[in-house]
């Protein structure tokens, strides 16, 4: 009998923690969350205090903390954030900003770090994808937030905010072209006062041909007339080049494969050079002059995959390019193993440093003289593509509405926008002297986003490790701030202009003739802006987006191997064997949704463009705030009109741009 | 026949169950468990039927019938392409089988060695590799094998090449390499369970072959080699059933670019498909269809066994 008792038992038991398996991750999740919250709050008050007192100290410490008297209570946001590149609890100064003025941290959920789509999938089954939502909004994914309901209706929240008064036409234009349903669901990015025309990047664009000037400097400056001369260059500069100082090859071109999307990402950028921009699998002249199917032998981005082929071939590509992934290529270029960036915020912001400006070495832009580089235009109605917005979880709606507000107020974009090229904190990084910004000391050796450590009293740790990683930029960092009466991108300030005479730059300068990246491509007619508009592409067929994937993966396949191709026979042929393959798979199909896009996005931006073309006159009037506020808020209320018929944008912007974004302004 | 006591008797009806409903109790566990992990995920397949899309709850998706199984099949490149994937997974199955005679002979060579440390050792440095998990075998393999690794260094500092060798970034012999890599892996895994049945030959066997003058090679080849196979054929018998199911995570860490159209086997393209590419209804329209052949698979494979041996396996 005692043996049939313990079988039994053993039976149950079994059975029993089969069950427990399958139930017991809500009860785990809670337990957490409940206690922190509550050592916190005990914590939270003698904290906020020192905290207090330590401002007090510092007079110039301008952020405010009053978080814990009208937040008594402590709580833990959870951050949907699509575009983070960082997974975790903020930290550092930014965090304590955070804390002091809104009692609470910020838990960033970021699938680009970790789960990609299926976090997306997994907490959305789940009904809860975070407090606060940051995500994009192409393909309808705004709409089906809302319809599957996690999303929630701002109009109570915001109607008194600044955010709100001051943006509502942004907002009105998003939410009503987006969504079916009335009310405010999601704040748009990027929103500016400059017109349609004006680059929003900064002193450098987005892309350019960025190369080590004292070797391009060492082998005379030669003179390029078109893309296919850069790899002589190269080829020389290599040459010059030979080893780093701890004996590693230098390499003049080097790739990586994460951010491959509808193409293979490296190999876009020159096409960027150009004027173009992808959207779907059409290359887009920003002008609207030219739309090109990205496999056709004669397009733009095939041309490219040409160009590197024969670098490849003349032996100037690094063989690692096929297996390494973003975070090797940025340590190489932190050690200047590489020659060539495509983007001013990969090679400058990892190698200019203050020393190697000084020892004259760093990344400069080399003309191509048939070049046109694609800039992103302002947008009053800012970019819809991006959007951010609260859940309908969310535990404290009031706060978070407040946390947006604040993120959208000069202030929070001084500080939030600083991992986008805002300048930060005022007091730490910079302090009005003689009534214009200038960089404290501090400033000069932290910004953009350097490993110094932050002092105490502004939350310790250091200054890279503390920046906002939510990498949302609310504002347009060329917009006049209203507190320093210049620009929030602080490598526009005069004083920081004045400061810049480093060997490096001057050389580059008295070569160039132009003091800016931006000063010398107006100048010289190389910079195609295309007009900023909130265009996002409608929602697709899923039809077409599961042929739009199959041929995604084929045509990034083949343009790898087009590239490590053997000779030219093998390059012919497998670009005839992706064109076949893609085509059998039915890109035609697609490319029509894609040319379809492509033109509503053209004639959003015309219509932008036409809007803005009063204050475009006034082109003076951009530097005064005043009139520039103005100008704009009469057109801005004509956007949205014509906006609504002419769909919106701010350009299909895909992964690379949301890292240009976080680091552009380096 | 010997006559039991009553008090064995009484033991013996004891430990019977009394009645068909214990007996059901006592398999109870083992159906709860099976249900829940084989027969309950199948209602997954519910997703194939409907164009599901993230944020969205099954209910507000459409429901679109058989459209995603009509896709696979919707045109030439895209047949050709589910060809490509069985072909693959087809031949580097089938070369698995074609290997699985390997563990045998090794298990029968390792038996030989008479020096105890030295068997044990190779024993536990063969068994090893099972329990490193793919995505470190990958490293190493990265680190040897890489264009900057250290196979590739040697021989250029040797002088015999002087441009790297692409071991992993090309398409050349993937599946020998691949069968390599599992080989490596599985070999001294795969040879424990020859080992013990080694073990359980009868000893009398090899005596008196030894006395009929047998040398050790004949006695490899008639008492131990045939004294395996019916082990041996259990095991085939057991893989065949896991023919489409030749795992992904391999194929996966391994895949790149280059060799993908060589690589990609069924349960890798349904993962590309339904995570990489966002697709999952129609992933799942795949899986469901990779489930049917298994089962086909199977049948036919118990028909064949039932005609030649005179036994189903199921």
């Amino acid at each position: 009998m005692k043996k049939k008792m313990i079988s039994a038992l053993l039976c149950v038991s079994m059975t029993a923690t089969l069950f427990t398996g399958c139930g017991s991750s809500k009860k785990e999740t809670e337990a957490p969350t409940e206690a922190p919250t509550e050592a916190a709050e005990t914590e939270a008050p003698a904290e906020t205090e020192a905290a207090e007192t330590e401002a007090a100290e510092t007079a110039a410490a301008a952020v405010e903390a009053d978080g814990a008297e009208k937040y008594p209570e402590f709580i833990t946001v959870d951050v949907y954030d699509q575009f983070a590149n960082y997974q975790g609890m903020q930290t550092g100064w930014f965090a304590k900003v955070v804390k002091d003025k809104f009692n609470m941290e910020l838990n960033i959920i970021a699938p680009n770090v970790a789960g990609g789509d299926t976090i997306f999938q997994t907490r959305s089954a789940a009904g809860d994808l975070g407090d606060l939502i940051l995500t994009d909004t192409e393909n309808g994914k705004l709409q089906n937030l809302i319809t599957a309901g996690l999303m929630l209706d701002m109009t109570d929240l915001l109607k008194d905010k600044d955010v709100y008064l001051n943006y509502s036409d942004a907002i009105t234009a998003v939410n009503s072209e987006l969504v079916k349903e009335e009310g405010v669901w999601a704040i748009p990015n990027s929103i500016s006062s400059s017109s349609a025309d004006t680059p929003s990047e900064g002193l450098d664009l987005t892309y350019g041909p960025y190369l080590r000037w004292d070797y391009y400097k060492e082998i005379g400056y030669p003179e390029m007339e078109t893309l296919e001369d850069m790899l002589d260059v190269l080829k020389q500069m290599q040459d010059a080049a030979g080893t780093t100082e701890d004996g590693k090859q230098i390499y003049a071109i080097s790739l990586f494969k994460d951010w491959d999307d509808n193409m293979m990402n490296n190999a876009k950028q020159p096409c960027c050079f150009y004027g173009y921009d992808e959207i779907g699998f059409v290359l887009a002249k920003a002008d609207g002059s030219d739309y090109q199917s990205i496999i056709d032998s004669d397009s733009m981005y095939v041309r490219v995959l040409k160009f590197f082929f024969q670098a490849n071939q003349m032996g100037l590509v690094d063989p690692e390019s096929t297996s390494q992934n973003y975070d090797t290529l940025s340590t190489k270029y932190q050690n200047g193993q590489i020659l060539y960036a495509p983007w001013p915020w990969l090679g400058q912001s990892l190698y200019n440093t203050v020393e190697h400006k000084e020892a004259g070495t760093g990344f400069m832009l080399a003309p191509i003289n048939d070049m046109q580089i694609f800039s992103y235009g302002c947008s009053v109605t800012g970019g819809s593509t991006r959007v951010i917005g609260i859940g309908t979880k969310a535990e404290d709606p009031e706060r978070l509405a407040d946390f947006i507000d604040w993120l959208y107020s000069p202030e929070g974009f001084e500080i939030g926008g600083q991992a986008n090229g805002a300048a930060g904190p005022e007091g730490l990084t910079w302090e009005m002297v003689d009534g214009k910004p200038v960089r404290t000391e501090f400033g000069v050796s932290a910004l953009p986003n350097n490993d110094v450590e932050v002092p105490e009293e502004w939350g310790g740790g250091t200054w890279k490790d503390g920046i906002n990683a939510l990498n949302f930029q609310t504002l347009s960092l060329v917009d006049i701030d209203p507190n320093t009466g210049e620009a929030y991108n602080w490598q526009m300030w005069e004083s920081t202009l004045e400061a810049n005479v480093t060997p490096l730059d001057t050389d580059w300068q008295e070569h160039m003739g132009a003091t800016t990246t931006l000063e010398y491509l107006e100048a010289n007619d190389m910079v195609l802006v295309a007009p900023g508009t909130n265009f996002a592409s409608p929602e697709e067929n899923s039809n077409i987006s599961t042929i739009r994937n199959q041929c995604k993966s084929s045509i990034v396949d083949y343009s790898w191997k087009m590239i490590f191709a053997a000779d030219e026979a093998e390059f012919d042929s497998l670009l005839a064997a992706m064109q076949e393959n893609v085509n059998g798979l039915g890109y035609e199909e697609v490319l029509a949704v894609d040319m379809e896009n492509a033109e509503a996005q053209q004639a959003a931006r015309e219509a932008a463009l036409a809007l803005s073309g009063s204050s475009d006159d006034a082109e003076d009037a951009d530097a005064e705030t005043t009139e520039a506020a103005e100008t704009e808020e009469a057109s801005e209320a004509e956007t949205t009109e014509a906006g609504s018929e002419a769909e919106t944008t701010e350009a299909a912007e895909t992964e690379e741009v949301s890292e240009a974004e976080t680091t552009e302004a380096a | 026949m010997k006559k039991e006591t009553p008090a064995q008797k009484a033991i013996r009806k004891q430990n019977q169950p009394k009645t068909k409903k214990e007996y059901f109790l006592w398999v109870l566990p083992f159906l709860i468990l099976v249900f829940i992990f084989s027969y309950f995920p199948l209602h997954g397949w519910i997703y194939a039927f409907y164009d599901y899309k993230a944020p969205l709850k099954l209910s507000q998706c459409e429901f679109v019938g058989l459209q995603w199984f009509k896709t696979l099949f919707g045109n030439k490149t895209q047949v050709a392409q589910l060809m490509q994937v069985m072909k693959n997974t087809f031949a580097m199955s089938l070369l698995g089988i074609a290997t699985s005679i390997l563990p045998v002979f090794f298990a029968m060579f390792l038996n030989e060695i008479k020096c105890k440390w030295f068997k044990t050792l190779v024993q536990t440095l063969t068994t090893l590799p099972n329990f490193i998990s793919w995505v470190l075998v990958y490293s190493i393999a990265f680190c040897l094998f890489s264009n900057t690794g250290m196979v590739n260094t040697l021989l250029q500092n040797a002088g015999i090449i002087t441009t790297p060798i692409k071991f992993l970034d090309s398409d050349s012999h993937t599946w020998l390499w691949m069968l390599l890599w599992n080989t490596w892996k599985g070999l001294g895994w795969g040879a424990i369970m020859y080992l013990a049945s080694i073990t359980s030959i009868d000893q009398e066997l090899y005596e008196a072959a030894r006395v009929d003058g047998a040398g050790r090679f004949s006695l490899m080849k008639n008492i131990t080699f045939p004294a395996l196979m019916p082990t041996f054929f259990v095991m085939l018998m057991l893989s065949i059933g896991n023919f489409l199911n030749n795992g992904m995570d391999q194929y996966y860490v391994f895949q790149n670019s280059f060799n993908k159209e060589h690589i990609q086997v069924l349960d890798l393209y349904v993962y590309n498909i339904g995570m990489t590419g966002g697709s999952l209804s129609m992933a799942t329209a795949i899986s469901a269809l990779k489930s049917i052949v298994s089962v086909v698979l199977l049948t036919v494979v118990n028909w064949i066994s039932k005609k030649t041996r005179g036994e189903s396996i199921i």
